[in-house]
């Protein structure tokens, strides 16, 4: 396969990377490490973060395989919807009226009442010039915010390495629910974790087994020695935090992942985001968090699958929601959605739709101005591939995000300024 | 820090000298370890004056012997080896390993029971399933099949997840790579369009002449054959019309268990013969009629046509060669090498063997820039140490190699990687996305378990040779021969860095 993680040519600073691991990694270890008491981990945060004093957290739902976006905010009142989709377009007389032409999918219910609440932006439209029909080239795409390919780092962890020096701090950025690093984490600089399963995330052999493994994993020679020496640091230091957050938590929100899926998906969305809750709400400095659903990418029998992938999200996204009001921090926290694409206008035979184009981008949190942004999708004016136009870059998504939600840079990762989607609140 | 782990450091146009370097602290592990086991000679160069905290520190390849050599091969080419299988493979040399590792025939696993009867009324269990494999990678006869089935299960993928296991699809699936796996790659790609695992994963079985479904024919150009921004989105509607008109097969116990899910809610049962066969059924009336461009040509396609002219394409040799060695050599080869290999495949008309015997005796497999350029896969590293970890009891005693890789199974999911159930239609990440904390956390917890659950530890011996060419880091080697016994010695080995390369 193309490989996600693939990477061309070695810039400088993996050198230096190279040589600061090897130097300062080894020292670190050989002192042995003792957890990060929460008030110290603040500290070091404001202290290294010369750009970012604020507490604004992000969390990307990634929803894999290419989310139908017409099946999610629905053109209710469009007889062209009717026209190109007999089956799927049955959602059409379930959905949730946000105003007489658009509709939510009738089981977003948490989201629609958090909508009401003025705590949704829906961004419709979202997509890119020429775009990619392929779904590793696109999620590439919007990994990299780069739809020239060039950049190799993730959006994210270029803003983590940017903005957010934090050494001896593993829990800057983290990808929960998942054993790889996600590209849009993806940074040589940047400091994160990956946490699959925070129940069984520790030493099976105990702390004998861990001191041996600081030791053993110590200026490791070869190409990938810089990279299982951090990562096996970056282990320990997790499994501390980790010790110190989980005694210090309770969810507060109905998270489940006893859900029966059309076609099961091996994400457990709900753990995810209940660990992402435990790791915002317990202190731990954690500041850009990443969780994965996937299913999407719905070529047949959509109208079942696709009900059932919309409940759970919704389930999952409401109960952390809830959780995050109840420790009254869902004011510093913003969702966003993300999927590598929409799908084609046009239901195929199977009872399913191919790969399409622009798709719309929830944005949740206290806050956010809810409300619709960017264009409703014109079903009339499709392009020559039958597919819809965009109305807005993705990158604009991620400029509103980077610049007024966390509060960093954002043409500094973007390489140039898109005009501006106000769904983020002034700070009051 | 993991963003790293995606991303490796980059063998540079300075790094890829390999400089030869090692730190006084390393010079003097080697000797220690040599003088403590007395086993191997750690090479190591006569003068060194860089600390081991300069960049750019490497393995010193010890790829000039061999022992080496042999051990290389077989971590690549095989899931690694046992102790007796590693001393046979040195007294026959590189060569003549390499010719049984690809003339032999693929010896097929003894059947899963019940699986050609899955069907609604009873599935076949995911962990048994898994189990089932990996008992067959420690145990095969040949290796190199099974080690290139493994490798066609990433490249010709499908999950239970969406073929489910209420058919013996998934199953034949796994049956049909391992007969193809070093066979020829047109048939290979006929039998793969037409299998019904794939059928069902990638949507073809739905697809009709009336309304293409373009799942198949988009993967089948991106991933399977010639990758992606070698073809247009008119390429991918035509190969759809092109390729359509199958339908999944039913087996009679599918068939059974429909009729008596219809009898028990009092449906009249669809009037359904059971397929002979294992494949695919092709209806011409569901089939696209007409002439359409596809690849530059035009004209009434079928599935063989227009797969044939799939493999007339200039980017599929490169492509497939560019992956094999990704797997088995290096992910960045130079582009001479990668023409190289792919002009000879081509030539070949895509015979998979000789490519495959290509790939091991070509000088640059042995070159000291590609030793340890690879990063063994948790299915790789599962197998590897319940192989290294071989007793002789183990090995004759027809229950426990079972017992063992069902202990050895259900933990690859936590390392990222479930066999039948890759994370995307891709397959699996590959080498560097392996390296990140949750991975090296639970590949550590992973030895630690299989220890623990042995009943006796194995004598260590000259495991650190066998396994590891007896090339450590200073920091591995301290800790071998600061270990107390062999059980510690083989936790050290079994997670150390140096063991999750190949």
């Amino acid at each position: 396969m193309k490989a996600l993680g693939g990477t061309n040519g070695l810039s400088r600073r993996d050198f230096l990377r190279n040589g600061l691991v090897f130097g300062v990694g080894a020292q670190a270890l050989a002192s042995g490490y003792a957890a990060v008491p929460d008030v110290f981990a603040r500290a070091v945060l404001s202290a290294k973060s010369a750009a970012v004093q604020n507490d604004k957290v992000l969390v990307m739902i990634q929803l894999g395989g290419g989310n139908d976006g017409l099946q999610t905010v629905i053109p209710i009142s469009s007889s062209q919807y009717r026209d190109f989709r007999p089956q799927l377009s049955a959602a059409a007389a379930k959905a949730q009226p946000i105003n007489k032409d658009t509709g939510l999918h009738e089981n977003l219910k948490g989201i629609k009442s958090l909508y009401d609440a003025g705590k949704v932006a829906i961004v419709q439209g979202v997509g890119y010039t020429n775009p990619s029909f392929s779904h590793f080239d696109s999620i590439r795409v919007w990994e990299t915010a780069d739809p020239a390919r060039r950049q190799q780092d993730g959006w994210l962890g270029s803003a983590i390495a940017k903005n957010y020096d934090s050494a001896g701090h593993p829990l800057i950025g983290c990808a929960c629910g998942s054993t790889n690093v996600p590209g849009m984490l993806r940074d040589l600089e940047a400091t994160l974790t990956v946490i699959d399963d925070a129940k069984t995330f520790g030493f099976q052999g105990g702390q004998n087994v861990e001191d041996v493994m600081g030791t053993l994993y110590r200026s490791t020679p070869g190409i990938y020695g810089a990279l299982f020496d951090t990562a096996m640091s970056t282990a320990r230091d997790t499994v501390a935090q980790l010790r110190t957050s989980s005694a210090k938590y309770t969810p507060k929100g109905n998270y489940s992942d006893k859900v029966q899926l059309v076609y099961s998906s091996k994400n457990q969305l709900a753990a995810a985001l209940q660990l992402a809750a435990e790791l915002i709400v317990t202190g731990t400095g954690v500041k850009i968090l990443h969780v994965t659903l996937g299913g999407f990418d719905t070529h047949y029998t959509e109208l079942n699958r696709h009900d059932s992938l919309m409940a759970y999200l919704d389930s999952a996204i409401t109960a952390f929601h809830d959780d995050l009001t109840a420790y009254g921090m869902a004011d510093r926290v913003m969702i966003a959605t993300w999927s590598e694409f929409g799908r084609r206008p046009k239901e195929n035979a199977s009872g399913g739709t191919d790969h399409g184009t622009a798709s719309p981008i929830f944005l949740i949190g206290d806050g956010v101005k809810g409300g619709l942004y960017g264009e409703t999708p014109n079903l009339e004016k499709l392009d020559q591939l039958g597919n819809l136009s965009y109305a807005v870059d993705f990158r604009a998504v991620y400029q509103e995000i980077l610049a007024s939600h966390l509060g960093v840079d954002a043409k500094e990762i973007l390489g140039q300024t898109f005009d501006r989607i106000p769904f983020v609140k002034a700070p009051s | 820090m993991d963003a790293q782990a995606a991303k490796p450091a980059r063998k540079a146009r300075g790094l890829r000298r390999r400089h030869v370097l090692v730190g006084a602290g390393a010079a003097a592990g080697g000797l220690a370890i040599t003088k403590a086991l007395g086993l191997y000679n750690l090479p190591f160069p006569a003068n060194q004056t860089q600390s081991p905290t300069a960049a750019g520190i490497d393995w010193i390849s010890p790829l000039d012997k061999l022992e080496a050599q042999v051990a290389h091969l077989l971590r690549r080419a095989t899931f690694g080896a046992t102790p007796a299988e590693y001393e046979q493979s040195v007294k026959d040399g590189f060569k003549k390993t390499v010719d049984r590792l690809v003339e032999t025939k693929a010896a097929e696993p003894p059947a899963l029971a019940g699986a050609e009867e899955a069907s609604q009324e009873k599935s076949i269990r995911p962990q048994d399933l898994i189990a089932w494999w990996l008992d067959w990678m420690v145990r095969t006869p040949t290796p190199l099949a099974e080690r290139m089935t493994f490798f066609w299960h990433g490249h010709f993928t499908s999950d239970f997840r969406k073929v489910n296991l209420q058919s013996p699809f998934i199953y034949w699936q796994n049956l049909t790579w391992r007969r193809m796996s070093l066979g020829n790659f047109h048939d290979m790609l006929y039998q793969v369009t037409i299998d019904p695992g794939m059928l069902r994963y990638l949507d073809l079985a739905t697809s009709t002449g009336r309304n293409p479904n373009e799942n198949y024919s988009r993967e089948l150009m991106e991933l399977f054959t010639m990758g992606v921004g070698t073809f247009t989105e008119d390429d991918v509607r035509s190969a759809a019309k092109a390729l359509s008109g199958w339908r999944e097969p039913i087996t009679q116990a599918m068939k059974d268990a429909l009729m008596k899910r219809a009898l028990e809610q009092g449906r009249p049962g669809r009037n359904i013969t059971a397929d002979a066969v294992k494949t695919g059924v092709f209806e011409q009336q569901r089939a696209y009629v007409g002439a359409v461009k596809f690849l530059g040509e035009t004209r009434q396609w079928d599935t063989k046509s227009a797969l044939e002219r799939v493999l007339t394409q200039n980017s599929v040799a490169p492509f497939i060669v560019t992956k094999v060695l990704s797997a088995f050599v290096t992910d960045q080869p130079a582009d001479a090498y990668v023409k190289r290999l792919a002009d000879a495949f081509r030539k070949s008309r895509y015979d998979v063997k000789s490519l495959m015997r290509d790939v091991f005796m070509s000088p640059e497999f042995l070159a000291p820039a590609n030793y340890r350029a690879l990063v063994k896969s948790p299915t790789e590293l599962m197998v590897n140490i319940a192989k290294a970890l071989e007793t002789p009891a183990l090995a004759t005693a027809a229950t426990a190699a079972p017992a063992l890789a069902r202990a050895v199974g259900l933990p690859g999911q936590s390392m990222g990687q479930q066999l039948f159930d890759p994370p995307e239609v891709g397959g699996w990440p590959s080498n560097a996305s392996w390296i990140s904390s949750n991975n090296v956390l639970a590949r550590v917890n992973f030895a630690q378990a299989t220890l623990t659950g042995l009943a006796k530890i194995p004598a260590f011996n000259d495991a650190h040779a066998i396994h590891l060419d007896g090339v450590v880091s200073p920091a591995t080697a301290q800790l071998l021969n600061s270990s107390p016994d062999d059980a510690t010695r083989w936790l050290i080995l079994l997670a150390s860095p140096e063991f999750q390369l190949k």
